[in-house]
Protein backbone atom coordinates (compact mmCIF):
# COMPACT_ATOMS: atom_id res chain seq x y z
CA UNK A 1 0.00 0.00 0.00
CA UNK A 2 1.50 3.36 -1.13
CA UNK A 3 -0.74 5.40 0.50
CA UNK A 4 0.65 7.87 3.24
CA UNK A 5 -2.48 8.40 4.57
CA UNK A 6 -2.70 6.83 8.23
CA UNK A 7 -6.43 6.21 7.64
CA UNK A 8 -6.84 2.17 6.27
CA UNK A 9 -9.91 1.55 4.00
CA UNK A 10 -12.82 0.31 6.36
CA UNK A 11 -11.95 2.82 9.20
CA UNK A 12 -14.69 5.26 8.35
CA UNK A 13 -16.91 2.53 8.10
CA UNK A 14 -15.73 0.64 11.49
CA UNK A 15 -17.03 4.49 12.92
CA UNK A 16 -20.06 4.24 11.25
CA UNK A 17 -21.03 1.00 12.81
CA UNK A 18 -19.71 2.35 16.45
CA UNK A 19 -22.10 5.14 16.02
CA UNK A 20 -25.05 2.06 15.86
CA UNK A 21 -23.50 0.43 18.75
CA UNK A 22 -23.70 3.34 20.84
CA UNK A 23 -27.17 4.04 19.70
CA UNK A 24 -27.77 0.68 20.98
CA UNK A 25 -26.08 0.63 24.06
CA UNK A 26 -27.56 4.49 25.17
CA UNK A 27 -31.14 3.70 23.44
CA UNK A 28 -31.16 6.36 21.58
CA UNK A 29 -31.54 7.50 18.11
CA UNK A 30 -28.12 9.21 17.09
CA UNK A 31 -28.47 12.45 14.63
CA UNK A 32 -28.38 10.70 11.15
CA UNK A 33 -24.68 10.93 10.01
CA UNK A 34 -24.77 12.87 6.71
CA UNK A 35 -20.91 13.55 6.77
CA UNK A 36 -19.39 10.46 7.38
CA UNK A 37 -21.55 8.29 4.86
CA UNK A 38 -21.37 10.42 1.97
CA UNK A 39 -17.55 10.73 2.59
CA UNK A 40 -17.52 6.46 3.02
CA UNK A 41 -19.91 6.62 -0.23
CA UNK A 42 -16.85 8.78 -1.71
CA UNK A 43 -14.15 5.84 -0.27
CA UNK A 44 -16.62 3.46 -2.10
CA UNK A 45 -15.71 5.21 -5.56
CA UNK A 46 -12.56 5.57 -4.74
CA UNK A 47 -12.11 2.22 -4.37
CA UNK A 48 -14.23 1.48 -7.56
CA UNK A 49 -11.47 3.71 -9.53
CA UNK A 50 -7.96 1.88 -8.23
CA UNK A 51 -9.79 -1.40 -8.97
CA UNK A 52 -10.53 -0.41 -12.69
CA UNK A 53 -7.38 1.07 -13.15
CA UNK A 54 -5.52 -2.37 -11.69
CA UNK A 55 -7.69 -4.23 -14.12
CA UNK A 56 -6.93 -1.88 -17.40
CA UNK A 57 -3.13 -2.26 -16.53
CA UNK A 58 -3.16 -5.85 -16.25
CA UNK A 59 -5.24 -5.74 -19.65
CA UNK A 60 -1.89 -4.02 -20.73
CA UNK A 61 0.86 -6.44 -19.48
CA UNK A 62 -1.18 -9.41 -20.65
CA UNK A 63 -0.27 -11.42 -17.50
CA UNK A 64 -1.68 -11.91 -14.17
CA UNK A 65 1.31 -10.27 -12.32
CA UNK A 66 2.31 -11.30 -8.57
CA UNK A 67 1.54 -7.42 -7.21
CA UNK A 68 -1.78 -6.92 -9.09
CA UNK A 69 -3.78 -9.91 -7.90
CA UNK A 70 -3.70 -9.04 -3.90
CA UNK A 71 -4.29 -5.85 -4.54
CA UNK A 72 -7.27 -6.45 -6.36
CA UNK A 73 -8.96 -8.71 -3.25
CA UNK A 74 -7.49 -6.24 -0.91
CA UNK A 75 -9.82 -3.35 -2.68
CA UNK A 76 -13.08 -5.58 -3.11
CA UNK A 77 -12.77 -6.85 0.07
CA UNK A 78 -12.70 -3.29 1.11
CA UNK A 79 -15.85 -2.36 -0.99
CA UNK A 80 -17.94 -4.99 -0.21
CA UNK A 81 -17.30 -4.41 3.96
CA UNK A 82 -17.92 -0.45 3.62
CA UNK A 83 -21.31 -1.33 1.64
CA UNK A 84 -22.40 -3.89 4.28
CA UNK A 85 -21.29 -1.22 7.18
CA UNK A 86 -23.16 1.17 5.39
CA UNK A 87 -26.27 -0.52 4.61
CA UNK A 88 -26.26 -2.07 8.54
CA UNK A 89 -26.29 1.79 9.81
CA UNK A 90 -28.73 2.37 7.75
CA UNK A 91 -30.78 -0.92 8.91
CA UNK A 92 -30.43 -0.34 12.17
CA UNK A 93 -31.67 2.96 12.46
CA UNK A 94 -34.90 1.95 10.61
CA UNK A 95 -35.24 -0.52 13.87
CA UNK A 96 -34.86 1.78 16.28
CA UNK A 97 -37.39 4.26 14.09
CA UNK A 98 -39.75 1.05 13.96
CA UNK A 99 -39.18 0.52 17.81
CA UNK A 100 -40.22 3.87 18.50
CA UNK A 101 -43.10 4.30 16.14
CA UNK A 102 -44.41 0.98 18.13
CA UNK A 103 -43.38 2.32 21.72
CA UNK A 104 -46.40 5.23 20.93
CA UNK A 105 -48.42 2.48 19.87
CA UNK A 106 -48.50 3.69 16.00
CA UNK A 107 -49.51 7.15 16.86
CA UNK A 108 -46.90 8.99 14.03
CA UNK A 109 -48.10 12.21 14.10
CA UNK A 110 -47.07 11.87 17.78
CA UNK A 111 -43.54 10.84 16.93
CA UNK A 112 -43.63 13.21 13.93
CA UNK A 113 -44.46 16.34 15.77
CA UNK A 114 -41.17 15.75 18.47
CA UNK A 115 -39.16 18.46 16.26
CA UNK A 116 -35.71 17.22 18.92
CA UNK A 117 -36.29 14.37 16.94
CA UNK A 118 -37.12 14.78 13.79
CA UNK A 119 -34.03 17.17 13.32
CA UNK A 120 -32.28 13.66 14.25
CA UNK A 121 -33.85 11.87 10.89
CA UNK A 122 -32.80 12.31 7.64
CA UNK A 123 -35.83 13.21 5.30
CA UNK A 124 -35.35 9.79 3.93
CA UNK A 125 -36.40 8.10 7.20
CA UNK A 126 -39.32 10.23 7.53
CA UNK A 127 -40.39 9.23 4.37
CA UNK A 128 -39.80 5.54 4.98
CA UNK A 129 -42.11 5.88 8.65
CA UNK A 130 -44.71 7.55 6.59
CA UNK A 131 -45.15 5.11 3.64
CA UNK A 132 -44.48 1.88 6.73
CA UNK A 133 -47.15 3.92 9.08
CA UNK A 134 -49.21 3.34 5.54
CA UNK A 135 -48.87 -0.38 5.55
CA UNK A 136 -49.57 -0.69 9.69
CA UNK A 137 -52.71 0.94 8.92
CA UNK A 138 -53.77 -1.25 6.65
CA UNK A 139 -52.70 -3.98 8.25
CA UNK A 140 -54.75 -2.62 11.50
CA UNK A 141 -57.52 -2.22 9.42
CA UNK A 142 -58.26 -5.89 9.53
CA UNK A 143 -58.05 -6.56 13.27
CA UNK A 144 -60.32 -3.18 13.94
CA UNK A 145 -63.60 -4.44 14.52
CA UNK A 146 -62.02 -6.29 17.52
CA UNK A 147 -58.86 -4.62 18.73
CA UNK A 148 -55.70 -2.89 18.32
CA UNK A 149 -53.03 -4.52 17.55
CA UNK A 150 -50.64 -1.64 18.01
CA UNK A 151 -51.63 -1.14 21.75
CA UNK A 152 -49.20 -2.06 24.51
CA UNK A 153 -48.18 -5.81 24.43
CA UNK A 154 -45.32 -4.90 27.61
CA UNK A 155 -47.51 -5.97 30.21
CA UNK A 156 -50.12 -8.21 30.59
CA UNK A 157 -53.11 -6.64 31.67
CA UNK A 158 -53.60 -7.39 35.76
CA UNK A 159 -54.97 -3.60 36.90
CA UNK A 160 -54.84 -2.09 33.84
CA UNK A 161 -58.87 -1.28 34.19
CA UNK A 162 -60.97 1.24 36.66
CA UNK A 163 -64.56 0.91 37.41
CA UNK A 164 -65.20 4.39 37.55
CA UNK A 165 -68.23 6.92 38.30
CA UNK A 166 -68.88 9.95 36.38
CA UNK A 167 -69.16 12.43 38.73
CA UNK A 168 -69.09 15.33 36.83
CA UNK A 169 -70.27 15.65 32.69
CA UNK A 170 -66.61 15.54 30.82
CA UNK A 171 -67.78 15.03 27.21
CA UNK A 172 -66.45 12.67 24.80
CA UNK A 173 -63.00 10.95 25.41
CA UNK A 174 -61.32 8.54 23.22
CA UNK A 175 -60.73 5.29 25.19
CA UNK A 176 -58.98 1.63 23.54
CA UNK A 177 -63.17 0.94 23.19
CA UNK A 178 -63.83 3.54 21.33
CA UNK A 179 -65.13 7.09 22.14
CA UNK A 180 -67.33 7.27 25.13
CA UNK A 181 -69.79 10.40 26.47
CA UNK A 182 -68.99 10.48 30.25
CA UNK A 183 -72.26 11.61 31.32
CA UNK A 184 -72.96 12.12 35.23
CA UNK A 185 -73.87 8.88 37.12
CA UNK A 186 -73.08 6.48 34.55
CA UNK A 187 -70.78 4.15 35.45
CA UNK A 188 -67.68 2.31 33.07
CA UNK A 189 -65.33 -0.12 32.89
CA UNK A 190 -62.08 1.80 31.32
CA UNK A 191 -58.63 1.81 30.47
CA UNK A 192 -56.83 3.19 33.98
CA UNK A 193 -54.89 4.87 31.80
CA UNK A 194 -57.28 6.23 29.51
CA UNK A 195 -58.75 8.23 32.41
CA UNK A 196 -56.35 8.77 34.69
CA UNK A 197 -55.97 12.52 34.47
CA UNK A 198 -59.83 12.36 34.91
CA UNK A 199 -59.87 11.26 38.17
CA UNK A 200 -57.46 13.44 39.24
CA UNK A 201 -59.14 16.27 37.81
CA UNK A 202 -62.14 14.96 39.78
CA UNK A 203 -64.46 14.35 37.16
CA UNK A 204 -64.45 10.58 37.64
CA UNK A 205 -64.80 8.36 40.44
CA UNK A 206 -63.41 5.17 41.28
CA UNK A 207 -66.10 2.35 42.22
CA UNK B 1 -70.48 -49.73 27.10
CA UNK B 2 -71.40 -46.29 25.99
CA UNK B 3 -73.59 -45.08 28.29
CA UNK B 4 -70.46 -46.72 30.84
CA UNK B 5 -67.80 -44.77 29.43
CA UNK B 6 -69.98 -41.22 29.39
CA UNK B 7 -70.26 -41.68 33.03
CA UNK B 8 -66.67 -42.93 33.79
CA UNK B 9 -66.04 -38.96 32.14
CA UNK B 10 -67.64 -37.23 34.16
CA UNK B 11 -66.24 -38.51 37.18
CA UNK B 12 -63.37 -36.85 37.94
CA UNK B 13 -62.24 -38.40 41.00
CA UNK B 14 -62.58 -41.52 39.85
CA UNK B 15 -60.04 -43.72 41.32
CA UNK B 16 -56.49 -43.93 39.71
CA UNK B 17 -56.30 -47.73 39.78
CA UNK B 18 -59.92 -48.28 38.80
CA UNK B 19 -60.10 -45.86 35.99
CA UNK B 20 -56.73 -47.88 34.41
CA UNK B 21 -58.24 -51.63 34.56
CA UNK B 22 -61.56 -50.23 33.36
CA UNK B 23 -60.12 -47.86 30.46
CA UNK B 24 -58.15 -50.66 29.40
CA UNK B 25 -60.90 -53.50 29.00
CA UNK B 26 -62.71 -51.14 27.15
CA UNK B 27 -59.37 -49.91 24.55
CA UNK B 28 -55.83 -51.53 24.81
CA UNK B 29 -55.60 -48.02 23.37
CA UNK B 30 -53.34 -45.97 25.97
CA UNK B 31 -54.91 -42.81 24.52
CA UNK B 32 -57.79 -43.91 26.39
CA UNK B 33 -56.37 -43.06 29.44
CA UNK B 34 -56.70 -39.48 29.08
CA UNK B 35 -60.17 -39.48 29.36
CA UNK B 36 -60.03 -37.04 32.23
CA UNK B 37 -58.40 -34.81 30.83
CA UNK B 38 -60.54 -32.16 28.99
CA UNK B 39 -60.12 -30.69 25.49
CA UNK B 40 -58.61 -27.47 25.33
CA UNK B 41 -60.27 -24.59 25.18
CA UNK B 42 -59.75 -22.08 22.19
CA UNK B 43 -57.76 -19.60 24.30
CA UNK B 44 -55.57 -22.05 25.54
CA UNK B 45 -54.58 -23.24 22.04
CA UNK B 46 -53.65 -19.82 20.92
CA UNK B 47 -51.76 -19.82 23.95
CA UNK B 48 -50.20 -22.94 22.89
CA UNK B 49 -49.67 -21.25 19.33
CA UNK B 50 -48.13 -17.92 20.96
CA UNK B 51 -45.61 -19.44 23.04
CA UNK B 52 -44.50 -21.65 20.46
CA UNK B 53 -44.19 -18.54 17.88
CA UNK B 54 -42.54 -16.84 20.64
CA UNK B 55 -39.76 -19.39 21.22
CA UNK B 56 -39.35 -20.95 17.30
CA UNK B 57 -36.37 -18.67 15.30
CA UNK B 58 -38.69 -19.71 12.06
CA UNK B 59 -42.38 -17.96 11.42
CA UNK B 60 -44.84 -20.51 12.12
CA UNK B 61 -47.67 -21.36 10.00
CA UNK B 62 -50.63 -18.41 10.83
CA UNK B 63 -53.35 -19.77 13.35
CA UNK B 64 -55.83 -18.23 10.90
CA UNK B 65 -58.65 -20.61 12.14
CA UNK B 66 -57.81 -20.11 15.97
CA UNK B 67 -57.55 -16.39 15.43
CA UNK B 68 -60.76 -16.24 13.56
CA UNK B 69 -62.92 -17.99 15.97
CA UNK B 70 -61.53 -16.29 18.97
CA UNK B 71 -62.21 -12.86 17.31
CA UNK B 72 -65.17 -13.57 16.77
CA UNK B 73 -65.79 -14.46 20.53
CA UNK B 74 -64.36 -11.01 21.32
CA UNK B 75 -66.33 -9.22 19.54
CA UNK B 76 -69.51 -11.22 20.28
CA UNK B 77 -68.60 -10.57 24.04
CA UNK B 78 -67.69 -7.08 23.63
CA UNK B 79 -71.40 -6.67 22.24
CA UNK B 80 -72.92 -8.11 24.87
CA UNK B 81 -71.00 -6.14 27.31
CA UNK B 82 -71.71 -3.36 25.88
CA UNK B 83 -75.24 -3.56 25.78
CA UNK B 84 -75.68 -4.72 29.21
CA UNK B 85 -72.94 -1.85 30.44
CA UNK B 86 -75.89 0.56 28.64
CA UNK B 87 -78.62 -0.84 30.41
CA UNK B 88 -79.55 1.62 33.25
CA UNK B 89 -81.10 -1.04 35.31
CA UNK B 90 -78.02 -3.22 35.63
CA UNK B 91 -77.51 -4.16 39.33
CA UNK B 92 -74.15 -4.06 41.33
CA UNK B 93 -74.12 -7.96 41.03
CA UNK B 94 -74.18 -7.22 36.62
CA UNK B 95 -71.67 -5.11 36.77
CA UNK B 96 -69.03 -7.17 38.76
CA UNK B 97 -69.71 -10.24 36.14
CA UNK B 98 -69.49 -7.36 33.62
CA UNK B 99 -65.94 -6.41 34.63
CA UNK B 100 -64.99 -10.04 34.79
CA UNK B 101 -65.85 -10.87 31.25
CA UNK B 102 -64.20 -7.28 30.61
CA UNK B 103 -60.98 -8.79 32.54
CA UNK B 104 -60.97 -11.99 30.43
CA UNK B 105 -61.81 -10.06 26.91
CA UNK B 106 -58.47 -8.28 27.69
CA UNK B 107 -56.54 -10.98 28.67
CA UNK B 108 -57.77 -12.60 25.53
CA UNK B 109 -57.00 -9.70 23.63
CA UNK B 110 -53.95 -9.23 25.16
CA UNK B 111 -52.56 -12.73 24.07
CA UNK B 112 -54.39 -12.06 20.51
CA UNK B 113 -51.98 -9.03 20.02
CA UNK B 114 -48.45 -10.01 21.43
CA UNK B 115 -49.08 -13.36 18.87
CA UNK B 116 -49.69 -10.92 16.15
CA UNK B 117 -47.32 -8.24 17.03
CA UNK B 118 -44.88 -11.40 17.44
CA UNK B 119 -45.22 -13.03 14.11
CA UNK B 120 -45.11 -9.22 12.84
CA UNK B 121 -41.65 -8.86 14.15
CA UNK B 122 -39.99 -11.98 12.32
CA UNK B 123 -42.07 -11.19 9.18
CA UNK B 124 -40.18 -8.05 8.91
CA UNK B 125 -37.16 -8.94 9.70
CA UNK B 126 -37.32 -12.02 7.08
CA UNK B 127 -39.27 -9.81 4.60
CA UNK B 128 -36.60 -10.18 1.38
CA UNK B 129 -36.75 -13.82 2.48
CA UNK B 130 -40.22 -14.11 2.73
CA UNK B 131 -40.90 -12.54 -0.73
CA UNK B 132 -38.67 -15.23 -2.68
CA UNK B 133 -39.53 -18.07 -0.85
CA UNK B 134 -42.98 -19.40 -2.12
CA UNK B 135 -42.94 -22.38 0.50
CA UNK B 136 -43.26 -19.07 3.69
CA UNK B 137 -45.23 -17.60 1.92
CA UNK B 138 -47.99 -19.98 2.48
CA UNK B 139 -47.64 -19.98 6.27
CA UNK B 140 -48.58 -16.72 6.07
CA UNK B 141 -51.46 -14.99 6.23
CA UNK B 142 -52.93 -12.72 3.32
CA UNK B 143 -53.05 -9.42 5.34
CA UNK B 144 -49.55 -10.60 6.74
CA UNK B 145 -48.34 -11.25 2.93
CA UNK B 146 -49.31 -7.99 1.47
CA UNK B 147 -47.25 -6.47 4.54
CA UNK B 148 -44.55 -8.32 4.30
CA UNK B 149 -44.12 -7.34 0.69
CA UNK B 150 -44.66 -3.94 1.17
CA UNK B 151 -41.86 -3.36 4.03
CA UNK B 152 -39.80 -5.43 1.55
CA UNK B 153 -40.34 -2.82 -1.08
CA UNK B 154 -39.94 -0.32 1.40
CA UNK B 155 -36.72 -1.04 3.20
CA UNK B 156 -35.32 -1.32 -0.52
CA UNK B 157 -36.15 1.82 -1.80
CA UNK B 158 -34.78 3.44 1.17
CA UNK B 159 -31.28 1.74 1.06
CA UNK B 160 -31.74 2.22 -2.42
CA UNK B 161 -32.12 6.31 -2.15
CA UNK B 162 -29.72 6.56 0.94
CA UNK B 163 -26.96 4.49 -0.26
CA UNK B 164 -27.07 2.28 -3.43
CA UNK B 165 -27.72 4.78 -6.16
CA UNK B 166 -25.16 6.95 -4.92
CA UNK B 167 -21.93 3.62 -5.47
CA UNK B 168 -20.77 3.05 -8.73
CA UNK B 169 -23.30 0.64 -10.90
CA UNK B 170 -20.76 -2.50 -9.72
CA UNK B 171 -21.92 -2.08 -5.99
CA UNK B 172 -25.60 -1.39 -6.23
CA UNK B 173 -27.06 -4.79 -5.74
CA UNK B 174 -28.84 -5.68 -2.61
CA UNK B 175 -28.03 -9.96 -2.87
CA UNK B 176 -23.92 -9.66 -2.74
CA UNK B 177 -23.02 -13.66 -2.32
CA UNK B 178 -19.79 -13.81 -1.23
CA UNK B 179 -17.83 -16.33 0.04
CA UNK B 180 -17.73 -16.25 3.89
CA UNK B 181 -20.17 -13.98 4.62
CA UNK B 182 -23.85 -14.05 5.82
CA UNK B 183 -26.32 -13.41 3.12
CA UNK B 184 -27.84 -10.23 2.86
CA UNK B 185 -31.32 -11.14 3.30
CA UNK B 186 -31.92 -12.60 6.83
CA UNK B 187 -33.36 -15.94 7.04
CA UNK B 188 -33.86 -17.93 10.10
CA UNK B 189 -31.75 -19.85 12.13
CA UNK B 190 -32.75 -22.92 12.34
CA UNK B 191 -30.08 -24.69 14.71
CA UNK B 192 -31.27 -21.87 17.02
CA UNK B 193 -31.64 -24.12 20.58
CA UNK B 194 -35.37 -24.46 21.68
CA UNK B 195 -36.90 -26.07 24.87
CA UNK B 196 -39.44 -28.52 23.71
CA UNK B 197 -41.84 -30.56 25.97
CA UNK B 198 -43.55 -33.28 24.88
CA UNK B 199 -47.20 -32.66 24.96
CA UNK B 200 -47.33 -36.86 23.65
CA UNK B 201 -45.72 -39.76 23.14
CA UNK B 202 -43.63 -38.90 20.00
CA UNK B 203 -42.18 -40.83 16.74
CA UNK B 204 -38.23 -40.95 16.98
CA UNK B 205 -36.59 -37.92 15.21
CA UNK B 206 -33.29 -37.97 14.20
CA UNK B 207 -30.58 -35.64 15.81
CA UNK B 208 -27.68 -33.60 14.04
CA UNK B 209 -24.95 -36.43 14.97
CA UNK B 210 -26.90 -39.22 13.51
CA UNK B 211 -28.47 -40.41 16.55
CA UNK B 212 -32.15 -40.98 17.81
CA UNK B 213 -34.32 -39.29 19.99
CA UNK B 214 -37.84 -40.69 20.96
CA UNK B 215 -39.81 -38.28 23.45
CA UNK B 216 -41.90 -40.14 26.64
CA UNK B 217 -45.00 -37.85 27.32
CA UNK B 218 -44.17 -34.72 29.72
CA UNK B 219 -40.74 -35.55 28.92
CA UNK B 220 -38.35 -31.94 28.72
CA UNK B 221 -35.54 -31.23 26.27
CA UNK B 222 -33.45 -28.93 24.86
CA UNK B 223 -32.27 -29.47 21.36
CA UNK B 224 -31.91 -27.41 17.92
CA UNK B 225 -35.01 -26.15 16.53
CA UNK B 226 -34.83 -28.25 13.37
CA UNK B 227 -35.10 -31.39 14.99
CA UNK B 228 -38.49 -30.80 16.35
CA UNK B 229 -39.56 -28.35 13.38
CA UNK B 230 -41.92 -31.44 12.34
CA UNK B 231 -42.94 -32.84 15.95
CA UNK B 232 -44.32 -29.25 16.60
CA UNK B 233 -45.97 -28.84 13.18
CA UNK B 234 -47.89 -32.04 14.27
CA UNK B 235 -48.72 -30.67 17.10
CA UNK B 236 -47.06 -33.39 19.38
CA UNK B 237 -44.70 -30.97 21.06
CA UNK B 238 -44.92 -27.57 22.38
CA UNK B 239 -41.55 -24.97 23.06
CA UNK B 240 -41.36 -23.46 26.55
Amino acid sequence: MASSDSRQYGDLATQLVQESRRSTLTDTLLKYNDTLVRTIIREQRNLEDLINSAIAAQADSAALTTTDAPALLLYQTAILRNKRCLLAYHAHRLDRLKDMYWALGGALPALLADNELRSRMSPHEVDFLREYNTSIMDFRGDFSAELDIAASITHPPRDLHALVRVVRDCGVIETELGTIDFRKGQRFMVRRADIEHLIVQGYLEEV
Amino acid sequence: MPPRRTLLDDDEDFPMAGALTRAAAAAPDPITLDFGAPPETLFQQLVRHWLNERHAPDILPVQAEVLGALLDHIRRQTDTVQALRGDPDSSEAEHVRIMLVQTEVERVKFVVRSYIRTRLYKIEKFARYVVATPEVQEKLSQTELDHAKRFSQLTENHFRVSVLQALPPHQQGLDDNTPFTPPMASEPDKSHAVIVHAREECPPVRLPDGTTMQMQKGQIVLTPYAVVEQLLAVGNVELI
